[in-house]
């Protein structure tokens, strides 16, 4: 066992003294975690989406009607939105696209139309009577059997009159034009906070309130924010490029310049070399994701907090992908080959295991496809581990990452090519 | 008993058309410094590897301390026993020569301390310098200390000055001259003549797969290196017709220069002899055959500096 421990230590070293190897292992997932935490993390007050608003509303004076301006200060009081008012004589698509600002970004427009003060007004006393309407009626049907005649004449004579009252009002309903790129993604988010906005809207002018509480809740029973969610995903994808892309990297770089000859002709199993390399790559995964784990708990406040099964998990992650770049390695001759090859095979397995994008969001077959992906375990196994704390999830994943590290370190030992031909 | 530290009987390495090595035979006896020379591609490296282990024979047998190199557990034996500079040395770049030597001398039990080596190869001063910061006769003489580093009774140094510089060069002449003085067998090949002839007890001329001749540097050259030769520096036509008509074997070249060829030293002292009574003030140099003359005789061409034939 002197031997592996002989490689762990000079490889280990040789790659703690390298810059570039200690940018690309260490700072470059840090950065990127800064980065994504920036992005995702809901932290440093995020600008609002530009929302152009047109209100053709308006009074003889020219100023907004009432009920349009509080509409308009209802959608400014979300906070979602940076709302520019659009000329009531200007067409709104090329006013707000000549007015985007200097960033550009998406067209959205909000049109709020000619009337929507009175067929809001309208729309509201019918309704109004309408309810006041059905409300009598259903207390008249309870109490019915208990009035004379009389009574009874009365009370569907004041119903009748009620009723053909309401038929008289005219039956207006106002709308609002919301104007968007098809190629919008985030479209479908704002049209669905635009008709929140106006349902309360609805709700407030009719003197209505919702029955209906709403209260979240987290389902980790923990109160983590979007980076706790983030990071394994993160860790598990550079623990994944390193042992991919740096090991390969690094293993036809020593191939190239004969120190693997050098090594092979002493008594030095390829075993050996490959047990050595992998404690390598392990001891870095762990430092990696220690430095992520405090830089996430000093900058953005995360929750996670490692537990032995976390350990195990990217120990056993790690192992899985170091053992996956010594088969590259092994089967690859020159450093930009192993490059290409450790690219090809990294990049879309990080974009395809649910680690940066839920899967939800793949077609069925490219979720099929990500099942066969060794990061969809491990990355899984570490959300469960870190996160939800589900034992049973953590060790069904773990299982599968043990078998593969195990397959590929020992078709890592077969495909190394010791002796040449 | 035999003295022989390496045994190769009818070797053969073929790749696909191309017979890299082509049916060799040859010993390496205990203490020696056996010098394979040729021109690139003639096969030193490919039949050197195979002696190390890395590399398959087609056929024939290899023998290294009587093991048998195609053989697993004899494979084990020979790799504890030999000392290694590989062509094109390199190491671990932000290692230290000492970490570098610990590192090789890690994989094995029996071995020398690290500083005892870098004392015997002069590195003290270098030891804590990583190797990424050596000049390229230094990296040489880290890759020999690392070759030493398990006291081996047999070190093979394949082409160990290939891209130096003249004095870098000497300096790792000199350290071969060391291993001969600690009794070490030395397996060297090389495309420099000079290297050979200094260096060698013994040298294989091989190209093309195949070892030309063999014998010991001295035997070589009085067998295939031709006869000596006399230089009158700015001589003249006159004297040449003289020496040609009283000797044979002279020419009158380019350079103003009188070349007589002599058979032997009787005869070298007949011509010192004419030209003394003739009283010349000429220079006289004479010139010995070299090894370089032997290849030239038994291969048909020179080798360039970058070690192709010409």
């Amino acid at each position: 066992m002197i031997r592996p421990l002989v490689i762990f230590l000079a490889v280990t070293k040789n790659w703690i003294r390298s810059r570039s190897g200690l940018f690309f292992s260490i700072m470059f997932p840090v950065m990127l975690l800064l980065v994504f935490g920036a992005i995702f993390g809901g932290g440093g007050g995020g600008s609002a989406s530009t929302l152009f608003v047109q209100n053709l509303d308006i009074n003889p004076d020219e100023t907004p009607t009432q009920l349009s301006s509080a509409f308009v200060k209802a959608l400014n009081s979300t906070k979602t939105f940076a709302i520019k008012d659009v000329p009531s004589d200007a067409d709104p698509k090329i006013w707000a696209r000549d007015n985007l600002g200097p960033l550009g970004g998406n067209i959205r427009i909000v049109m709020i139309s000619k009337g929507f003060q009175d067929d809001l007004l309208n729309g509201t006393l019918k309704v109004r009577v309408g309810i006041s309407y059905s409300l009598l009626n259903t207390t008249y049907q309870y109490f019915a059997p208990y009035l004379n005649e009389t009574e009874k004449m009365a009370y569907e004579q004041g119903l009748a009159q009620m009723r053909q009252y309401n038929e008289t009002l005219p039956d207006s309903r106002t709308s609002l034009t919301l104007a968007f790129d098809a190629s919008d993604q985030s479209a479908t988010v704002i049209k669905n906070i635009v008709i929140n906005v106006a349902n309360a809207f609805n709700y407030h002018i009719i003197g209505a309130t919702s029955v209906i509480e709403f209260n979240e809740e987290s389902v980790t029973g923990n109160r983590y924010g979007a980076v706790d969610y983030y990071l394994p995903g993160i860790i598990a994808a550079f623990i994944m490029t390193n042992g991919i892309i740096a090991l390969t990297g690094n293993t036809t770089e020593f191939k190239r310049r004969g120190i693997i000859k050098r090594l092979s002709i002493t008594p030095l199993t390829k075993f050996d070399w490959i047990i050595g390399n992998v404690l390598s790559q392990t001891l870095l995964s762990l430092m990696l994701t220690a430095i992520m784990i405090v830089v996430g708990w000093i900058v953005f406040s995360v929750q996670v907090i490692p537990d032995i099964l976390s350990i195990i998990m990217i120990f056993l992650g790690s192992v899985m992908f170091s053992g996956l770049g010594m088969v590259l390695g092994g089967l690859v001759k020159d450093v930009e080959a192993a490059s290409a090859l450790g690219n090809a095979i990294a990049f879309p397995m990080m974009f395809l295991s649910g680690t940066y994008f839920p899967m939800e969001f793949m077609p069925s077959y490219l979720q099929s496809f990500s099942r066969v992906l060794p990061l969809f375990y491990f990355s899984e196994g570490l959300r469960y581990a870190l996160i939800y704390r589900y034992t049973e999830g953590v060790l069904s994943n773990m299982a599968v990452v043990s078998a593969l590290a195990a397959a590929f370190i020992i078709i890592g030992s077969v495909v190394t090519r010791w002796k040449e031909k | 008993m035999t003295d022989s530290v390496v045994e190769v009987s009818s070797l053969v390495k073929q790749y696909g058309n191309l017979r890299a090595v082509d049916g060799i035979s040859f010993e390496l006896h205990d203490g020696e410094v056996f010098a394979f020379l040729g021109p690139n591609g003639a096969g030193k490296t490919t039949t050197v590897e195979i002696l190390e282990c890395i590399r398959s024979l087609t056929s024939g047998s290899a023998r290294v301390f009587g093991y048998d190199v195609t053989k697993g557990e004899d494979v084990k034996e020979i790799k504890k026993r030999i000392g290694v500079l590989p062509q094109d040395f390199s190491a671990l770049d932000k290692l230290t020569v000492k970490e570098n030597i610990d590192l090789i001398g890690g994989m094995y039990k029996k071995k020398l301390g690290t500083l005892e080596v870098i004392k015997l190869l002069d590195l003290e001063d270098k030891a804590k310098e990583r190797f990424e910061n050596l000049s390229g006769g230094l990296k040489q003489r880290v890759g020999v200390a690392a070759a030493l580093v398990n006291d081996p009774q047999l070190v093979f140094l394949d082409e160990p000055t290939t891209g130096l510089d003249p004095k870098a060069r000497r300096e790792v002449w000199s350290v071969i001259d060391n291993l001969k003085r600690l009794g070490k067998t030395v397996f060297l090949t090389t495309h420099y003549m000079e290297e050979a002839q200094i260096l060698s007890d013994r040298i294989a001329v091989i190209n093309k797969g195949k070892i030309a001749v063999i014998g010991s540097p001295q035997d070589l050259i009085s067998k295939y290196g031709g006869r000596k030769i006399l230089v009158v520096r700015r001589g003249s036509k006159e004297l040449a017709k003289i020496l040609q008509d009283k000797y044979g074997g002279t020419m009158f070249n380019h350079g103003g220069d009188v070349v007589v060829k002599v058979d032997d030293v009787k005869e070298m002292w007949q011509v010192l002899s004419t030209l003394t009574d003739m009283k010349t003030d000429k220079e006289i140099e004479i010139q010995a055959p070299t090894i370089e003359d032997v290849f030239l005789k038994v291969v048909g061409s020179r080798i360039t500096e970058e070690g192709e034939l010409k």
